[in-house]
């Protein structure tokens, strides 16, 4: 029955009976069953297992890199607002010293030394003030340089600083030739209505010192850029302080995951306008570069972090993960394979068992209808051959009665012929039709030395053709059991004619009988013919099994034998040697109860 | 005591009629018919006191002729001639009032001693 709606599952998975087409179609119907079996059983755990495995793959990998993205954050804004206090506390102290009415007082170059040295207490890398005026020329100066008078009006932080107030520059070496940089307030001049301005330079290390001293716990490294993205301070490993940094040069590969984490994060939404994180690629090591602008300053704080993939606890999770996933999959594969093996067989077993049901069911019919065709054969000859039988005699009769006369002795002895081959083909239907009774299904006493004594008159001709001799070794003290003649007829019929098929010319055949145990009777048929292989043996008793020529058997024989026996209560074995021969041997109970 | 008459019901004519001629040899008096119906119709007129009956022919069976027989006179001894290897059928009919069976083809000197025996035993019951 075949049902179309499971086209695909039919396909992979075939009912095994539909590939035999002969026997040795059979194997291979069920090895192609339990392959498929395996395949679509692999296929049910494989695929959650791996949804599984890939889900959890990437919650936890998402997980991590949220994480991440959380701790970089919280640590770019804390070195922020650490750098943002410093810059803005040295601003407020020069901002102090710098008040309205000072101008006067400062410009008297005692005072401004000692302004000098007290912030230099203070704040070691100062490295020098100036005094501007409202035209922009140097009125004053404390520090190790030689700059008196310079004019400043004509340069951009000046007119930037008499705009806004404050001014701080980039880190730049100047005629200094030290890298520094300057913090600058203009004031209002007490009397006048311009502005004076206060610049102090202050070196470059003081930062550095600064960035160095946040101390990075988390980031693998930390440093600050001007706005044409120079590096301010030295970074540990993202290029040199004083060049352009090499961040900036790399592509942004932020991938969607992380927008969309980025998106979903309280902390960067929060400071959105003024945070920036990006993922490159540096030297084939994935990283984050977390970037904020730092208030009243021309930096940039940069925060680097290499990304999750190569940290320990990303490490050890695809350790497990991935051996959790294999020993699943090898666990279930065995147990796949045991299980489709077992079910297999299984279904070998049923299907070997229905077969042998369906044949020995339908023996009896074969049987019963070969009966009545040797008994209507019988039955025919029978009747010619009585007539025969009468008309030879009836001529005995005159004969008889006859004087002598020529040839009369001779007339005598044909009629004696005539006689006697009615006699033999008399035997001959009696044979016939007592085959025929098999089909009678019934239970009598019999003697396996008669049965086996008739079924060797049956292939006695046969046999004599091929030069095949036919032994007896039969124990005369052998019990009666009871059983059905017919069958047990058709049991040795098959296994002897297989031993007369087997050995094709000139051979024996030996056909011995015992009583092995008071209730057991042994029957051996050995033959001295080719033998057979283990191979052989093992499929010898499964339906459709045949050596013979294609057309010469069919490979039901045996298989008729052994469930026959199994119906007498019987059992049947086989030894063989390749070679040397062949030995049925058949045990049948005195009784089948 | 009068001479016991024979009658033989076989389909197979040149059977009976060989059987017939053979057994008047021997100074039987042996009447042959060739069916069923003819055996029956002409028990009336023979009166006999053996019938040698086939048991399968083609108008009645052996069985039903040996069945009608036996209600025209039960006296009257009825050996089955069985076509059958097996004794089955002979045994069948036997229990159905037959005096005794023989197999075909039939060997002469078994049927006179099953000839004689009837006779024996009908005289016997008779006498």
């Amino acid at each position: 029955m075949k049902n179309t709606k499971f086209n695909l599952l039919t396909k992979i998975l075939p009912p095994p009976s539909d590939n035999i087409i002969s026997g040795s179609d059979l194997d291979k119907g069920y090895k192609h069953f339990s392959k498929g079996l395996r395949i679509i059983l692999m296929v049910l755990v494989f695929v959650p297992l791996l949804i599984i495995s890939l889900l959890s793959h990437n919650q936890y990998a998402s997980l991590l890199q949220n994480e991440e993205i959380d701790q970089l954050i919280l640590n770019l804004k804390q070195s922020q607002s650490t750098i943002e206090k410093f810059i803005a506390e040295l601003q407020s102290v020069i901002r102090f010293v710098a008040r309205d009415d000072r101008y006067t007082e400062l410009l008297d170059s005692h005072e401004l030394n000692i302004l000098f040295n007290r912030l230099q207490n203070e704040y070691p890398e100062v490295a020098d003030i100036e005094i501007i005026d409202s035209h922009g020329t140097q009125q004053a100066y404390a520090g190790p340089y030689a700059l008196e008078n310079h004019d400043y009006s004509e340069q951009l932080w000046y007119q930037e600083v008499l705009r806004q107030g404050f001014y701080i520059s980039t880190i730049f070496s100047g005629f200094r030739e030290i890298p520094h940089f300057v913090i600058a307030v203009s004031k209002k001049h007490p009397q006048q209505q311009e502005k004076w301005v206060l610049r102090v330079t202050v070196e470059g290390k003081a930062l550095q010192n600064f960035v160095d001293t946040i101390g990075i716990t988390y980031a693998d490294d930390i440093f600050l850029v001007d706005p044409n993205y120079m590096a301010q301070t030295a970074p540990h490993k993202y290029g040199k302080p004083g060049e352009r940094c090499v961040l900036y040069d790399l592509p942004d590969i932020t991938s969607r995951s992380i927008k969309k984490s980025l998106a979903g994060n309280e902390m960067f939404t929060a400071e959105l306008t003024n945070i920036q994180i990006f993922q490159k690629i540096y030297n084939e090591q994935p990283i984050f570069q977390a970037i904020t602008k730092l208030k009243n300053t021309p930096w940039e704080l940069v925060l680097v972090k290499e990304q999750y993939m190569y940290a320990e606890s990303w490490r050890s999770f695809k350790i497990r993960l991935t051996t959790i996933f294999l020993s699943c999959l090898f666990i279930s594969f065995i147990v796949i394979y045991r299980l489709s093996s077992a079910i297999t067989n299984h279904l070998r077993e049923s299907d070997l068992k229905r077969e042998q049901f369906l044949i020995e069911a339908e023996q009896p019919n074969k049987l019963a209808s070969i009966g009545r065709l040797a008994a209507g054969v019988a039955h025919e000859i029978n009747n010619p051959l009585a007539v025969i039988n009468q008309k030879a005699g009836l001529a005995q009769d005159f004969i008889e009665i006859t004087d002598d006369f020529t040839h009369k002795q001779a007339m005598e002895d044909a009629l004696d012929g005539i006689q006697s081959s009615v006699e033999r083909c008399k035997k001959i239907t009696h044979r016939l039709l007592g085959f025929a009774r098999q089909a009678e299904v019934r239970t009598e006493e019999i003697n396996i030395n008669e049965v086996i004594r008739e079924v060797v008159d049956f292939l006695a001709k046969e046999a004599s053709y091929n030069q095949i001799k036919i032994d007896f070794d039969l124990a005369p003290d052998l019990k009666k059991i009871v059983s059905d003649r017919g069958q047990l007829q058709q049991i040795l019929i098959n296994i002897t004619n297989n031993a007369v098929d087997a050995i094709g010319s000139g051979g024996a055949i030996t056909l011995r009988s015992r009583q092995i145990e008071d209730d057991t009777v042994q029957i051996q048929i050995r033959d001295n013919g080719p033998g057979m292989s283990i191979e052989v043996q093992k499929h010898i008793f499964d339906p459709f099994f045949t050596t013979k020529e294609v057309g010469k058997g069919t490979g039901l024989g045996l298989s008729i034998v052994y469930g026959l026996i199994k119906k007498l209560g019987g059992t049947i074995k086989v030894t063989s040697e390749v070679g040397k021969g062949t030995t049925f041997e058949i045990h049948l109970p005195l009784s089948q109860n | 005591m009068t001479k016991t008459k024979l009658l033989i019901i076989d389909d197979e004519v040149e059977f009976a009629s060989t059987l017939s001629q053979r057994l008047k040899l021997r100074s039987i008096d042996a009447t042959d018919v060739h069916s069923g119906r003819e055996g029956l119709d002409i028990l009336e007129e023979i009166k006999p006191g053996i019938v040698i009956l086939d048991l399968k022919m083609p108008d009645i069976s052996g069985i039903d002729v040996l069945t009608a027989i036996k209600s025209f006179d039960p006296t009257i001894e009825v050996i089955m001639l069985t076509g059958h290897g097996s004794a089955g059928s002979g045994i069948e009919a036997m229990e159905k009032g037959a005096f005794d069976y023989i197999m075909k083809p039939v060997d002469l000197k078994e049927l006179l001693d099953k000839i004689k025996t009837a006779t024996d035993k009908r005289n016997h019951t008779q006498g």
